[in-house]
């Protein structure tokens, strides 16, 4: 779909005025974030791994039961 | 024909399609009075992304013909509604809540939209929502392109994530009903928070074309609304069949609680500690009161637990690894660095390093806890619990604690698998059950809620339940102060 910038200026208008009002998050180093992200996954697969999966149970594929 | 008054914008959508059927006001009018409403407050609870007044009337005019020549289609003509900012509307932009996709435009409507629009809906905006649904994982209220969400009891609190804007609108009148979308919390967390009554489906029973992706095997959308029976009315519109959403379980779903089993019949399971220890001291009078609420409705309520299961690592695995494949061109642009939370970045670029090891592992745990879930209903017809245990935080407090910080004693990680029911959110969600939220009190000044969580397919049956105890509580008509 092509829109003119002016027609794509008055769509987001409204986005853009109430971004502006946005909050900020405490800042803590990228370094810091990705460490902690990353600890944050190994110890979910830390305790996956300590849970004994016979081994024919199959992934599941069905996602309601 | 008067114009609407101010009583409208609390009205469920039946009681507003009566309205217009008697010819009290026309869809223009009415039409007219929400989309202005929401264009005026909906930014003073940063629950707004994108109004839709010219396409609102357009709608509703055609709507009025319609009435005019006695084609009724339903309790929801002509009534407005808005969606999160999640779903395709053709030629208007959809942003997700995140600064990379501002100026995204689909050519199509998410099918749910076209479902509506074929019974009289009138879309009249789209609403706010924390960025790409919190994939990644936020820390911040204010991790969504319009600002913090704002709850409409109290501005300094958050109304909750990630259907913000959704559960805020129905809250503050600014909607009759909305849609959200819920892959792990999203629906139940905000409708708690606001103090409105949602309803989170089995997974596959509504269509998701035209959604953003989070998680395939975990995201489902559904209503919030001023009752459970909107809820079920709204359910029966955008359930049902879709080839263009490999997940559609090809089910719809007709809303008849006239059929369901008689009450007393029901068999609800409960946990004490849910209600006794798990609660904020403050909300915990409410959520006792709320208990024997449900109890005077003559269901059977029965002492019960969750089998234990890591729920919320499994759940966190499969979401990451998802997420991580979903939007593997925002982390490769380096585009995912204009999001507004940095933990949600770092989470993002993270997920990308999940060992399929991890994802497999996931899945299969997935399966033997949902076979598990599966024998608990032999004995259950449902469960309840608290739909969060608390209220709605600070909008300036972290969601969490930042990378280091020592947790505050109220913060510290939960067990990996806690009593009762409380890990009901990702349990129900890797099994893809359907929950109902329903108002049951106040702690503080600001909503509770319970959630009635039940096997897949047991809608009518939840709704029932639902029905008969907002037939005994007022809680899902209260209205916040100033609005």
């Amino acid at each position: 779909m092509k829109l003119t910038r002016r027609q794509l200026a008055g769509v987001l208008a409204p986005a853009a005025a109430l971004a502006r009002t946005a909050a900020q998050p405490a800042t803590v180093a990228p370094d810091e974030e990705m460490r902690a992200a990353r600890e944050h996954l190994k110890a979910n697969g830390e305790t996956l791994a300590a849970q004994a999966v016979p081994m024919s149970t199959e992934p599941a594929f069905q996602f309601k039961v | 024909m008067a114009a609407p008054g101010n009583d409208v914008f609390f009205q469920t959508a039946a009681e507003l399609n009566a309205r217009l059927v008697k010819k009290e006001f026309s869809a223009e009018e009415l039409a007219r009075a929400f989309a202005e409403r929401l264009e005026q407050l909906g930014p003073r609870y940063n629950a707004l992304a994108l109004p839709l007044k010219a396409e609102a009337l357009k709608k509703a005019r055609a709507v009025d013909k319609d009435l005019k020549n006695g084609r009724l289609r339903g309790p929801l003509q002509g009534v407005p509604y808005a969606v999160k900012d999640l779903l395709s509307y053709a030629g208007q932009p959809t942003t997700w809540g995140a600064r990379p996709y501002v100026a995204q435009i689909f050519d199509y409507n998410a099918t749910v939209i076209d479902k509506l629009d074929a019974v009289g809906g009138v879309i009249t905006g789209k609403l706010a929502m924390v960025e790409l649904a919190g994939g990644g994982g936020y820390r911040s209220a204010a991790a969504s392109l319009f600002g913090p969400g704002l709850n409409p009891w109290d501005r300094s609190r958050w109304s909750g994530g990630s259907s913000s804007g959704s559960a805020a609108a129905v809250a503050a009148g600014l909607v009759p009903y909305a849609l959200g979308s819920e892959t792990s919390g999203s629906i139940v967390t905000p409708a708690a928070f606001c103090g409105v009554t949602a309803l989170r489906p089995t997974y596959g029973l509504v269509s998701r074309h035209g959604a953003m992706a989070l998680s395939w095997t975990l995201d489902k959308l559904g209503p919030f609304a001023h009752s459970a029976e909107d809820c079920g009315r709204i359910l029966q519109v955008i359930s049902g069949k879709d080839s263009q959403d490999p997940g559609s379980a090809g089910k719809s779903f007709y809303y008849t609680p006239q059929y369901a089993r008689p009450l007393p019949d029901l068999k609800i399971g409960f946990a004490a500690t849910d209600f006794a220890d798990r609660p904020d001291a403050a909300a915990r009078p409410a959520f006792a009161a709320a208990l024997e609420a449900v109890k005077a409705c003559g269901v059977q309520l029965v002492e019960a637990a969750l089998p234990p299961f890591p729920y919320g690592a499994v759940l966190s695995t499969i979401l990451s690894a998802e997420q991580a494949s979903v939007f593997e061109p925002l982390i490769a642009s380096g585009k995912v660095d204009e999001l507004a939370d940095p933990s949600q970045i770092a989470g993002l670029k993270a997920s990308l390093e999940i060992p399929a090891r991890d994802y497999l592992k996931a899945m299969r745990l997935r399966r033997m806890l949902q076979e598990a879930i599966q024998m608990m209903w032999g004995d259950l017809d449902a469960v309840i619990a608290p739909a969060r245990t608390g209220i709605a935080p600070k909008v300036d407090e972290p969601l969490s604690p930042p990378p280091g910080a020592a947790s505050p004693a109220s913060r510290q990680a939960p067990p990996a698998t806690p009593r009762g029911f409380g890990a009901i959110i990702p349990a129900g969600n890797l099994a893809g059950l359907p929950a109902l939220v329903l108002p049951c009190g106040f702690a503080e000044n600001m909503p509770v809620a319970l959630q009635l969580v039940g096997p897949p397919w047991s809608e009518n049956t939840l709704l029932a339940i639902g029905k008969e105890f907002q037939s005994r509580t007022d809680w899902h008509q209260r209205k916040p102060p100033g609005v």
